[in-house]
This record gives C-alpha cells, sequence and structure tokens, in this order.
C-alpha cells in the first residue's frame, strides 16, 4: 500500500511547494547578507588602503593581516579596539554565514511543514557548514 | 607597486572575471584565480580563498533574484546540498594538505587541467529547453522533488519530476569537491546533473546551480578563512570587481544571442588554463 509520502510509480509526484514567505525570506536574507558583508568590507578596505596604500603589494602577497583575529577573543578585542584588520575579518565572517542563514531558514520552513527527512537534511547541512567554520579549519590550520 | 595599484589592478581583474565568467557560464573565478596566482604571484591558496570569496558575493546577488523570482527550486537545491557541502570540505582540507605537503605546483597543474576540460563541455553543452520525459525515483517520490514553473517564452507552466537522484548525488559530491580545492563555482558540473540525471528543465537548472553554488562556496570559504588563507586586502577588490563585471555581463547578455560569439570568450579561460599548467611545471 503506497503512502502520501510516496505515491506510487507511474503516478505524478505532487508538488510540496513551499509557502511564498520562503522564497522572499531567503531572497532577503541573501540580499541583506550580501549588503551588510560588502558594506563593511567596502568601507574596511579602504580604510586600509589610507593607512597602508603606499607599501609595496608584495607585503600583503606574501602576508595575511587577520590572522591575529580569528579567534573569537582577537576578533572581540580588535573591534572593541577599532583596529580596521578585525573590521575586515567580520565583513568577510558575514559573508561566508549569509549561505548558513539561508540554510537555517530553510529548515525552519521544513520543520514548521512537518517535513521530518528534508528538516533533517537541512540541519545536517548547517551542521557541516558550521563544522567547517568553527573546527576543521583551525584543525588543518 | 603599491598597494592602491595593486587593489585596483585586483578590482580590474575582477570586473574582466565576472564578465567571461557571465558570458560563458563559468564564474568569475575561472579568470581570477589563475591571473592573481600568474600575474601577481598570489600563493594558490590565497587565490583559492579569493575565488570562493568572489563565488559567495555574486551567487548571493544572483541567486537572491533566482529565489525571488521562484526559478530556483529550493527543495531539489536544498536536498542536493547534503552532497556538494561534505565534498567542498574533503576538497578544501585535501588543498591545505597538499599546500601543506610542498604540492601546491601539482595543485597548480590540476586547477589547469580542470579548466582545461570545462571548456569543451560548455561548447557541447545540450541547450535544450525541457527535457524529454521521465519518471521520478523512488527518492524523489519521497522527499517530493516535484515542482513547477511559468515559462515566458513558451508560454504556459512546466512541470519537472527529479528523475535519478543517485547519480545526481554522486556528481554533486565531485562538483563539491572541486569547489573546495580550486576556488571555482564548479556550476558547470552541477547544471550537467540537474539537467542529465535529474532531468530538470534548463532554466530551472541554471537558476537552482545558482542557488546552490552559495552554500557549496560558504563549506570551502569556511575552512579556508578559519585557516588563514583568506586574505580581505586581495579576495574583497576581486569580489567587488567580480560582482561589477557579472553586473555588466547580465546586461549585455540578451544583446549577445548569437551563441558563437558568446562562445568567443572561452578562449581566454584556455589560455589561462595553460598559463597555470606553465606556472605548475616551472615554465613560466
Amino acid at each position: 500500500m503506497s503512502s502520501p509520502e510516496a505515491p506510487g510509480p507511474g503516478r505524478p509526484v505532487p508538488i510540496r511547494a513551499l509557502p511564498d514567505s520562503a522564497y522572499v525570506r531567503m531572497s532577503l536574507v541573501l540580499r541583506l547578507g550580501l549588503g551588510v558583508s560588502l558594506a563593511i568590507l567596502i568601507a574596511g578596505l579602504i580604510a586600509y588602503l589610507i593607512q597602508h596604500g603606499t607599501e609595496s603589494y608584495s607585503v600583503i602577497v606574501s602576508s595575511n593581516p587577520i590572522l591575529s583575529y580569528l579567534n573569537l577573543r582577537g576578533l572581540a578585542a580588535g573591534l572593541a579596539g577599532g583596529h580596521i584588520e578585525a573590521y575586515l575579518t567580520l565583513g568577510l565572517l558575514a559573508l561566508v554565514a549569509t549561505p548558513i542563514l539561508r540554510v537555517l531558514s530553510g529548515f525552519y520552513y521544513f520543520h514548521s511543514g512537518g517535513e521530518r527527512v528534508m528538516a533533517a537534511i537541512t540541519f545536517a547541512v548547517m551542521i557541516l557548514l558550521l563544522l567547517g567554520l568553527l573546527v576543521l579549519g583551525p584543525w588543518v590550520h | 607597486m603599491d598597494l592602491v595599484e595593486f587593489a585596483l589592478l585586483v578590482v580590474l581583474t575582477g570586473v574582466l572575471g565576472g564578465l567571461v565568467g557571465s558570458l560563458t557560464g563559468l564564474g568569475g573565478a575561472v579568470v581570477v584565480i589563475p591571473v592573481l596566482v600568474v600575474a601577481f604571484g598570489v600563493p594558490f591558496p590565497i587565490a583559492v580563498g579569493a575565488g570562493l570569496i568572489t563565488i559567495l558575493a555574486t551567487s548571493s546577488a544572483s541567486g537572491a533574484s533566482f529565489v525571488r523570482d521562484h526559478l530556483s527550486d529550493l527543495r531539489i537545491g536544498m536536498f542536493l546540498e547534503i552532497a556538494t557541502v561534505p565534498g567542498a570540505l574533503v576538497g578544501a582540507s585535501l588543498t591545505i594538505f597538499l599546500v601543506q605537503a610542498n604540492l601546491s605546483d601539482a595543485l597548480l597543474i590540476a586547477l589547469g587541467v580542470i579548466l582545461l576540460a570545462i571548456v569543451p563541455g560548455v561548447v557541447a553543452r545540450r541547450r535544450q529547453e525541457l527535457p524529454p520525459p521521465g519518471a521520478a525515483d523512488d527518492r524523489a517520490r519521497a522527499l517530493g522533488l516535484a515542482g513547477e514553473y511559468h515559462d515566458e517564452a513558451l508560454g504556459r507552466d512546466v512541470r519537472y519530476e527529479a528523475q535519478r537522484t543517485r547519480p545526481a548525488l554522486g556528481v554533486m559530491f565531485g562538483a563539491g569537491l572541486v569547489s573546495g580545492m580550486f576556488g571555482i563555482g564548479a556550476g558547470v558540473f552541477k547544471v550537467f546533473a540537474l539537467e542529465r540525471y535529474l532531468g530538470l528543465p534548463m532554466k530551472v537548472s541554471t537558476a537552482t546551480s545558482n542557488f546552490m553554488i552559495g552554500v557549496t562556496g560558504a563549506a570551502g570559504a569556511g575552512i579556508l578563512l578559519a585557516a588563514g588563507y583568506i586574505n580581505p586586502v586581495i579576495a574583497a577588490p576581486a569580489a567587488l570587481g567580480t560582482a561589477g563585471g557579472a553586473y555588466l555581463g547580465s546586461q549585455i547578455l540578451p544583446e549577445l544571442r548569437n551563441r558563437t560569439v558568446r562562445l568567443l570568450f572561452l578562449p581566454i579561460v584556455g589560455i589561462l588554463a595553460i598559463e597555470v599548467i606553465l606556472r605548475g611545471l616551472g615554465l613560466l
């Protein structure tokens, strides 16, 4: 006997469309995330170039100015101290976090729609993304 | 050359990359990464990190439009991310291990080969609007991987169902691996899987691939950022330029209806691929 979850072969698969609000919210998350992160990055880049613009480019090719801000304590101290490099790090983090937030909103819609398998899949994707950023990256470094 | 000149040149490289990337459908990183390595001597993993940041910037912009217009299939895209994300995590980690093992040159050669392999795929790419009808597999039925969109050009609603999800997941893992290792969007592989195995219409495949590229890129970028391989003074101007170039490309794209004209841009990618291989072999 076929269940409503798995209609029998040959019959059309029922379309389980997400609500319109899912499309609107995900589009908004992407736009807002991109806008905020690019605004921070542009402002930070201009400020950095005003301070260091006359230095040789070879310095930036061979070193990374944000290395001290890649942990929570360093980042918080850098932001509080007004360090441009800390703000550049924040801009990059916001850019990387934008798709993660999009996955989170997908999880919300599947979970609230009672779709347990799809909710589990999106949750697993979100955990994997956070694992890469918070565990795997620092570990391989 | 001082830092201001360098940043401006990287912005211009990004504009060129965004333009070529949007006209060929390959994404701006296929130009940005080789130029950063060959012309500016940027270390390979830093160039890969910059490539992933350009992907995040451009895919979030275009992805937002596709999602708003209901052209991306959110359900199918999020289902396939379970394969692309692990692929990207493995790929980015692999790149870091290989760089730490002093195998950057081998990675450069591999990148060149991948780029050369992509070009014929774009030339030969099937531009069939609607795929031949096929039956959904059990997994697609259980997860409701089916949808419908209104096709303006055809003047009617088009219904589709995902067909062969298993091979599609395999190709998606590979696409994630390539994206994480080399910093490119690997949209060609994603669209291939969506059209060839899932049997999705061309427009839905393109929009869904774009929707997924950001999350795949975020997986690789997260690792490289945390590991210290994303330099904002290189990545930010590259991303800004690429976003501008992609916008420019999207504006002139409708004017370039002739496919041959668009394909004329592909040799640029081919030349860059050869230069990357020569650099990897120590001949440049």
